[in-house]
């Protein structure tokens, strides 16, 4: 079977699945069946096609509701079914039901809601690593509420068969709309919801519940094209020794597999050790050692103070005067050093 | 008088040290069975606590190998992030004697005057290390204060490519494939 072939069976699939016809009015529909004024009956609209505009059981959507915990936010069927409308279904809508009312979907929620979800991810990742570089708390950001993790997200949710949507491709004007993109719309638009209908704290706990705690790897965003001058430089901001490195230990030099374990030291505090096959070689990964040890330095769990508990819990003005709570801020640290910390991806100038 | 010369050294007719073969037989007292220490008895990086009612010994000995880089904040492993401390105590030896060198002192007015008019000059003839050399400075600082012009440096180091490029075209393959794999491994550090 080509890709091609592939594809096509897995979008069927997926379609097939949503498909339930016990709450349709009118089962097998015309339009399926007849076409006015034709003596052979021909079916007008292709079967796939009418599945997709067909919209998902009410106990789909209150089972929905239950699953993610939120039946009391999501207390009507009308709210479900505009939070798992993506804005692309309008378009085949249109396209085939002219007549019917435009129905709500979730684009004005979802925009909201990724914004919260960027507020709630940045300085959740800022309070627990206060001094990692600005462009890997950037990634680290995008790796729990970015589009794939929202994605992923609303798959383990369940909303798979629930989502309505059409597949565009991209213009120079517009971008397209593939099956990940509207998927990530849901977990938004549940965010901007609870923040709507509850509060700023609520919708906190929902992003934190559902994507801060999982597990992100930072050890792997972080890379180094020079670690010695990096360390420098930051060495020179801390205002100590410059650093030197050292042997600790050797065996095997001059064989085939020797083995170097390097320090680096700044005056008599040992900030990094690195092993290898060379001098060079352990020397690097001291370095890099010495810079992950304070990019790395996280805050312990019960000590994280986010700047968003300042906001007042409960239904009502966000900006409402409160009584005085419980919050420290965070000391401030040491600046990031500027050597490869601007742009997406560092590349080496002659 | 005979007497006295007569006293010579001679040498002894059973030899003091083990002769290579026939090899010592292993297990007998000749090569004994080789017995380890114990790496937790009397380990300075062990740390024991004793529970004399369990009648148990607990021995924490974290293994010798560099500890993660992940800590709290509370209490980091790395020393930029603590109060500098100041035991003195013989520290490990340097990697490479160039790194023993002092800081070089401040150099002045007139002397960087001459660096800049030096490398304004002929920037081929005197290249930042000449320079570093002749004045006993940094080939940064050369770089600092008489940098030269965007457009001559680009030239500059188009042409150097070039020359090492072509260099290493005449290279055979059995050393292009060495720099190759090398370049490889780098990637991999």
């Amino acid at each position: 079977m080509g890709h091609v072939q592939r594809r096509l069976a897995s979008t069927t699939a997926k379609l097939a699945s949503s498909l339930s016809t016990a709450h349709l009015q009118k089962f097998p529909p015309k339009e399926l069946l007849f076409a006015k004024g034709r003596e052979i009956p021909t079916a007008t609209i292709d079967p796939d096609t009418w599945a997709s505009l067909q919209p998902p059981p009410p106990t789909a959507l209150s089972a929905f509701a239950h699953r993610i915990g939120l039946s009391s936010v999501l207390n009507s069927t009308e709210a479900i079914q505009q939070i798992c409308t993506h804005p692309s279904f309008l378009q085949l809508l249109k396209q085939h039901k002219p007549h019917e009312q435009e129905s709500a979907t979730n684009g004005q929620l979802a925009a909201i809601g990724n914004s919260l979800m960027g507020l709630f991810a940045t300085e959740y990742v800022r309070a627990t690593y206060p001094h990692l570089p600005t462009r890997v708390m950037k990634a680290a950001v995008t790796a729990h509420v970015g589009p794939l993790p929202c994605a992923n997200v609303a798959q383990e949710m369940g909303a798979t068969p629930l989502l309505r949507w059409h597949r565009s491709r991209g213009t120079l004007l517009k971008p397209g709309v593939l099956h990940s993109d509207a998927l990530a719309s849901i977990p938004r638009a549940l965010t901007a919801l609870v923040y709507q209908r509850r509060s700023l704290p609520s919708a906190r706990q929902f992003v934190h519940s559902y994507f801060l705690s999982r597990e992100v790897d930072l050890r792997g965003m972080i890379k180094f094209l020079d670690p010695k001058k990096a360390l420098l430089e930051m060495v020179k901001k801390f205002q100590r020794e410059l650093p030197k490195s050292r042997l600790l230990k050797e065996t095997g030099r001059f064989s085939n597999s020797p083995v170097f374990v390097v320090g680096i030291f700044s005056g008599e505090d040992q900030l990094g050790e690195g092993f290898g096959s060379s001098l060079k070689m352990a020397e690097y990964r001291a370095a890099e050692d010495a810079l992950l040890r304070v990019y790395l330095s996280r805050t312990p769990p019960h000590l994280v103070q986010l700047p968003s508990q300042t906001f007042p819990v409960g239904v009502g003005d966000v900006y409402r005067k409160l009584p005085e709570v419980d919050y420290k801020a965070a000391d401030l640290v040491e600046s990031e050093i500027m050597y490869a910390s601007s742009g997406n991806s560092f590349t080496r100038s002659s | 008088m005979l007497g006295h010369r007569l006293v010579s050294f001679t040498r002894p007719l059973t030899r003091a040290y083990a002769p290579k073969w026939p090899r010592p037989k292993p297990g007998t007292s000749e090569r004994p069975p080789y017995r380890p220490s114990d790496p937790l008895n009397n380990n300075p990086s062990a740390t024991v606590t004793a529970l004399p009612d369990e009648n148990l010994t607990f021995i924490h000995r974290p293994p010798p190998t560099a500890p993660s880089p992940i800590s709290y904040t509370t209490n980091p492993v790395s020393p930029l992030l603590r109060p500098p401390s100041s035991p003195s105590s013989i520290l490990p030896p340097l990697l490479r004697p160039s790194a023993d060198k002092s800081v070089p002192i401040r150099l002045t007015a007139v002397q960087v005057a001459e660096i800049r008019r030096l490398r304004s000059l002929d920037p081929v003839k005197w290249t930042r290390g000449r320079l570093a050399k002749k004045f006993d400075c940094t080939q940064q600082f050369v770089a600092l204060v008489a940098a030269t012009k965007k457009t001559t440096r680009t030239k500059l180091i188009r042409r150097r490519d070039e020359e090492h490029e072509a260099n290493r075209g005449k290279w055979s393959e059995k050393r292009s494939l060495v720099a190759a794999i090398s370049q490889k491994r780098r990637q991999y550090w």
